[in-house]
């Protein structure tokens, strides 16, 4: 299947790309479009504007998504927690970790195009992932 | 190369009408744009300086206007005039400084009276509320540095009567170390 989305991507957008792969469409093909109308017919588009897997009702696409598509992981959740604070940083969530991740991938941004971007991100996250499996699992942090 | 200092620069507009009732996506509108900094222009009319991140935290807001009932439009625009550009950005620097001086007297407040019990958590809150200032800080005031520095004040607060020198030469070291020998090595 074919994804759109707002091109220069970030936080939100490499999470929701990461997210569509995992749990959504394993095969997902990304493009990156600077204006809404270039979205090509037949893709789904995410994180711009006029889409319905975007920023709705204080959330940001990310958790836009996982309710869209029921997914209820709480590993998903505490990341969705992350990628908010680092999004819009609005205190919704404790999210300590935000502002580091953040930069990280604003600093990554300036220097990568958005495949790149895709390409370092998505094992970025798999790790986060595995991090808050198991900060979930044992109650505390993983060492 | 005709002219030598560059014309104004690109700002990001956001146009929004919402209805007046209900209040809630109203006040929801009025504090995000207060929390990202905008210039208001007018009634239903906000700038900031355009950069790609700019731009897209207005059009979130745009979308929420819409979702909301309202109307919104975002728009690239540069001031016609250097002299009302410069307006524009005083005016933002104007209400950061304003911001930045309360920071700094409430940094005040808590080194006079502050119960050292709780100073990581002051400490903790006036570097969340500097930081949440400095996000929108598109034209830095002097005030911005002398905020940082009350903060810190704080922060370097001898926990007893008893000052900590170690702390303290450490704090120092980046203000005072020029780039002598030991600074081109870490080149």
């Amino acid at each position: 299947m074919k994804w759109a989305t707002r091109e220069r991507i970030h936080i939100d957008r490499s999470a929701c790309a990461w997210l569509i792969r995992r749990n959504i469409d394993h095969d997902a093909e990304f493009v990156f479009v600077a204006d809404p109308a270039d979205i090509p017919s037949g893709a789904t588009a995410f994180d711009i504007a006029g889409a319905e897997l975007s920023h709705h009702a204080g959330d940001c696409s990310f958790e836009t998504i996982l309710r869209r598509y029921d997914l209820d992981d709480p590993v998903l959740w505490r990341i969705a927690a992350i990628v908010h604070e680092a999004d819009l940083d609005d205190q919704r969530y404790d999210a300590p970790e935000a502002p580091g991740l953040d930069l990280a991938l604003r600093g990554l941004s300036m220097t990568r195009s958005d495949e790149e971007m895709l390409r370092f991100t998505g094992p970025l996250f798999d790790g986060i992932y595995e991090y808050c499996r198991r900060a979930l699992l044992l109650g505390r942090e993983p060492s | 190369m005709s002219s030598a200092r560059p014309g104004p620069s690109e700002w990001v507009l956001l146009t929004y009408r919402l209805p007046r009732e209900p209040s809630t996506p109203r006040s929801a509108v009025w504090r995000q744009l207060r929390k990202l900094g905008v210039a208001q222009i007018s009634d239903g009319l906000v700038a900031l300086p355009a950069a790609a991140r700019t731009r897209e935290q207005l059009e979130w807001v745009a979308e929420e206007v819409t979702d909301a009932g309202g109307t919104a439009g975002i728009w690239l625009a540069r001031p016609a005039t250097r002299p009302q550009e410069e307006r524009l950005a005083q005016s933002m620097a104007a209400a950061r400084a304003a911001e930045y001086q309360a920071l700094i007297a409430a940094a005040a407040t808590a080194a006079e009276n502050g119960d050292l019990a709780a100073r990581a958590g002051t400490v903790r809150r006036l570097r969340n509320e500097l930081r949440a200032i400095q996000r929108r800080d598109y034209f830095p005031p002097p005030e911005r540095d002398h905020a940082e520095a009350a903060v810190q004040a704080v922060a370097d607060l001898p926990a007893e009567h008893r000052a900590r020198p170690g702390r303290v030469r450490q704090l120092a070291r980046p203000a005072r170390e020029p780039a002598g020998p030991a600074g081109q090595e870490t080149r």
